[in-house]
């Protein structure tokens, strides 16, 4: 411990014994003498401790199971049930002229939190503040930008912004209405709405998606949980929340590259839309909203949605995008034919029907509309939200809508033919062949193969699920939220397509130099591709990333089994890039001759592709093969040979920094060896600054690699010239 | 004689490597335990570190090994393994938060008003290591506070000081290490 650390603690511990704040400073006074900077230092120390207390007042010898704890599901809703906030003990935050209360939820970039606002107006708010994360500048800018689309709106059934800022220390926040309600789901089946009460309330939040778009702001995450009922006068209003990931497309908000769905939205892939699916967010327009509605509507009329979320999950990346796109859900009166009697007996209750009326209030009419804007292709939804409020409307006042029953030769088009549905839970089904005939379906049950399914399903489910959650997830950078839901998950539950989430996790690792953690990940990254036997699962790449970080990890015994291994893997390899890749790869730390001698063949190879280089196109590949031979030249003890080797290099490929940067070191470390050590020290000196700057100045999706191989060398040849 | 006490009087002895054998017996038998509780415990399925580090205390060393050197070795070994628990368990939580409930998924961050005991067992354990470095006294009282909910006067005997230190300890090391979370994060 440095002195002056030791100081300050110990000015610390005797300052926090004194209670009164002016016998603290009579005590500072004195003993901080004239040395400002430990006076500072200490009542720092101070003025945190407040909050450090309240930090570890929750004591951790309490971790309570997973079914405890409250459901905080809707972001800014308190429910309706007398709100008393619960002050945190002790000093709360305070965040210009508002002060935090307590902590609503999470989502989005940023943490959502009750507040009130001070005095004269002593309101209760809602305050999202940004969180911390990787890219800062890329979350804020986000944030700004979801700003700036929620001033631009004003419609009683969205959520106010009120004010905007920025605490000291840099983060912003936004201050918006806070809304006292429920889930809209939620708030019809407990009030046992019927149909027309709950087409009028959806039609209230259409109104409102619509000024959204109107004002050129897409949603792009309409679910439940951001529609909450609130009462206002005993009215029950709808209130559209958490424009957190709405995009703009008019004005100085549109950019692609920034604005991304984020995670909230990959929790429920139910009520993604088929392009939302498949682009990954990117090609998306109003009508994704509008499919995203459908499925609300689906949901408010029949207790559920037509796809399960989990079994979406479940089902991996893959398929999951596939039946977004091709699988054709029921009509909401035929999948509730195909409910349990008990089950559709307790939807009925909640819609303030009796079952066989229900079913056949949505046949028609009802089951057209929702299926219109739900349609696959985006030309044949509604073009507006307004014309889905409308065909609504009519539906109610009793005049013919404009949805229509698709037409026979279209269904048979769009007759499914792979054997499995994805279905709602609740239902026993899960292989089912949909045939359009006329105005009725019938669904064919598999029922044994459907239990064997199930069983196997349900063992690998949680898995898989993390796993394509996590995969969603890395389509928006979430990394932090990705690597978390895999950890631990074995690798043979991982499979083949799994394999892409391990090398991109382990390359995040790898760009904030957590090289344990990346080990980690690649590593997975192998047993996968051990397990499933196929080599398109590892590449040459690959073993680039393992071993450098197994080396960077400072994990020496395990880089020395892995080169090995890799060694005897590729031994045969007919391809050139591989074998000068293996070199190097192997070659990172010095080894025994047994060793580079197993390099032989991957060598002859290399050094025949260098003989054929002559056409202009291959000399920058020539050059790394060069440099690779150099490589082993150096390790081999051939001096000479190895600088030799680096000229040629030079001359065959002189525009890669890094590979300057390596090879001047190759250079080097043969000088020293060979005695000149002048030479190899001004040699480092030269490189030092460019090695330093490689990694700092790399921006993420760039391999990470490049930069690293110089550091390695560097640091073993700075070692060198000490001696 | 059991093994536990036979490493125990090792290190008495000034054995160095005694030390690494002792610290998986310990989280063995913390887990063992741990597993038991929450299997046994309906619904609330607490974990309560403190009364696991006694009962594993108890069961583990023999009466006359219990001079005050090896209470202290014990326990220090026993807030390594029950820190381990604890954070492994922390992790499975958000994890199982992340897959089940699919409205939380955490992210890396921080806030300040109503941090989860999740969050604050893993954010100590990563800043931990820093703090270590820095100011291994520090570490320690955090490590028997924290990890395994000791009363002041429990480290007091433990580390062989007044119980008024260990409250001044306690604070300066709450406070520093909350410091390098906020910078951490």
């Amino acid at each position: 411990m440095t002195q002056s650390r030791q100081i300050e603690k110990e000015l610390f511990e005797s300052a926090i014994e004194l209670a009164e704040p002016s016998a603290r400073t009579a005590f500072l006074n004195k003993a901080c003498g004239g040395n400002p900077d430990i006076r500072n230092r200490v009542e720092k120390l101070l003025a945190v401790h407040a909050s450090a207390e309240e930090f570890f007042s929750g004591s951790p010898v309490h971790l309570t199971g997973v079914t405890a704890g409250p459901d905080l599901t809707s972001l800014m809703a308190v429910p309706p049930v007398r709100n008393s906030a619960v002050a945190p003990e002790g000093p709360s935050a305070v965040i210009g002229r508002y002060t935090l209360l307590r902590r609503l939820g999470e989502g989005g970039c940023g943490v959502v939190y009750e507040a009130e606002q001070g005095p004269p107006l002593r309101r209760r708010v809602a305050l999202k503040i940004i969180r911390l994360g990787m890219d800062t500048e890329k979350v804020i800018a986000r944030f700004e930008a979801e700003r700036q689309a929620l001033a631009l709106m004003a419609h009683p059934s969205i959520a106010h912004v009120l004010d905007a800022g920025a605490t000291e220390s840099g983060r912003p926040y936004i201050v918006m209405e806070l809304v006292h309600g429920v889930k809209i789901t939620d708030y019809c089946d407990h009030n046992h709405l019927g149909t027309r009460q709950r087409l009028e309330l959806f039609i209230q939040i259409c109104h409102a998606i619509q000024h959204a778009h109107q004002k050129g702001v897409i949603h792009r995450d309409i679910k439940p949980s951001n529609i909450l009922v609130a009462l206002e006068n005993g009215v029950p209003i709808p209130k559209v929340i958490d424009f957190g990931i709405a995009k703009a497309t008019e004005g100085r908000l549109a950019d692609n590259t920034l604005y991304t769905a984020v995670q909230q939205f990959v929790g429920t892939p139910a009520y993604m839309s088929p392009e939302q699916a498949d682009s990954s967010g990117l090609d998306v327009d109003t009508r994704s909203d509008i499919y995203s509605l459908g499925v609300l509507l689906y949901e408010l009329l029949t207790g559920q949605t037509p796809f399960d979320s989990n079994k979406l999950l479940e089902s991996g990346m893959i398929e999951m995008c596939r039946t977004l796109r091709e699988i054709e859900p029921p009509p909401p009166s035929t999948l509730l034919t195909t409910l349990g009697n008990t089950r559709l007996a307790a939807i009925a209750v909640q819609h303030h029907a009796e079952s066989g009326h229900l079913i056949s209030s949505l046949r028609g009419d009802l089951d057209w509309i929702v299926m219109k804007a739900m349609e696959k292709d985006r030309g044949r939804r509604y073009e507006t939200v307004n014309g889905l409020a409308l065909d609504l409307q009519r539906y109610l006042d009793h005049e013919p809508v404009l949805a229509r029953p698709q037409s026979r030769i279209y269904r048979l088009q769009k007759m499914v033919r792979r054997n499995r549905v994805v279905f709602a839970a609740g239902t026993a089904v899960v292989a089912a062949l949909i045939i359009g005939l006329g105005t009725s379906t019938w669904l064919f049950v598999r029922e044994r193969e459907a239990r064997r399914e199930q069983v196997r399903l349900r063992l690998e489910g949680e898995n898989r699920q993390k796993l394509t959650q996590a995969m969603l997830l890395l389509t928006r950078d979430q990394f932090a939220a990705a690597d978390q839901l895999i950890h631990g998950i074995p690798a043979a539950e991982a499979g083949l397509e799994y394999a892409a989430v391990y090398r991109t996790l382990g390359d995040w690792h790898a760009d904030h130099e957590r090289w344990q953690q990346a080990c980690t990940r690649y590593a997975v990254l192998f047993q996968i591709g051990a397990l499933t036997k196929r080599e398109v699962t590892t590449n040459s790449l690959d073993c680039l990333r393992y071993g450098a970080a197994l080396v960077e990890a400072g994990d020496l015994a395990g880089y020395d089994r892995f080169r090995r291994s890799v060694i005897a893997c590729y031994t045969n390899s007919p391809e050139v890039v591989w074998a000068e890749r293996i070199i190097k790869v192997s070659l990172l730390t010095p080894a025994d001759s047994a060793l580079i001698r197993t390099l032989d063949p991957l060598a002859r190879l290399t050094a025949e592709s260098l003989e054929q280089s002559e056409p202009p196109a291959n000399r920058g590949a020539a050059g790394f093969c060069a440099f690779s031979l150099a490589l082993m030249k150096f390790r081999d003890g051939d001096y000479h040979a190895a600088l030799a080797m680096c000229e040629r290099s030079e001359k065959l490929e002189s525009s890669n920094i890094e590979l300057a940067a390596s090879r001047n070191l190759v250079r080097a470390m043969a000088q020293a060896r060979l005695g000149r050590i002048e030479q190899a020290r001004a040699e480092l000196a030269r490189n030092r600054e460019a090695v330093e700057g490689f990694h700092h100045n790399k921006t993420p999706y760039e391999f990470w690699w490049d930069g690293v191989l110089p550091k390695i060398l560097w640091r073993e040849a700075a070692a060198m010239v000490k001696e | 004689m059991n093994d536990v006490t036979l490493i125990l009087d090792a290190i008495a002895r000034g054995e160095g490597h005694a030390s690494e054998e002792l610290l998986p017996l310990v989280y063995d038998e913390l887990r063992r335990q741990a597993a038991a509780h929450m299997a046994g415990e309906a619904g609330g399925q607490t974990l309560q570190p403190t009364a696991l580090v006694h009962e594993a205390w108890l069961r583990l060393v023999q009466e006359d090994s219990r001079t005050w050197q090896n209470r202290a070795h014990f326990f220090r070994t026993a807030a390594l393994a029950m820190r381990r628990i604890l954070v492994d368990r922390a992790r499975h939580k958000r994890s199982l938060k992340g897959g089940g409930s699919l409205e939380k998924v955490w992210i890396e961050g921080m806030d300040l008003a109503g941090v989860t005991a999740e969050d604050q067992v893993l954010l100590v354990d990563q800043c931990l290591g820093r703090l270590e470095q820095e100011d291994p006294e520090s570490a320690r009282v955090i490590n028997l506070k924290f990890f395994c909910g000791l009363t002041n006067g429990e480290v007091a005997s433990i580390l062989n000081v007044s119980e008024r230190s260990v409250d001044r300890q306690w604070a300066y090391a709450k406070t520093r290490l909350f410091e390098i979370i906020r910078e951490e994060i």
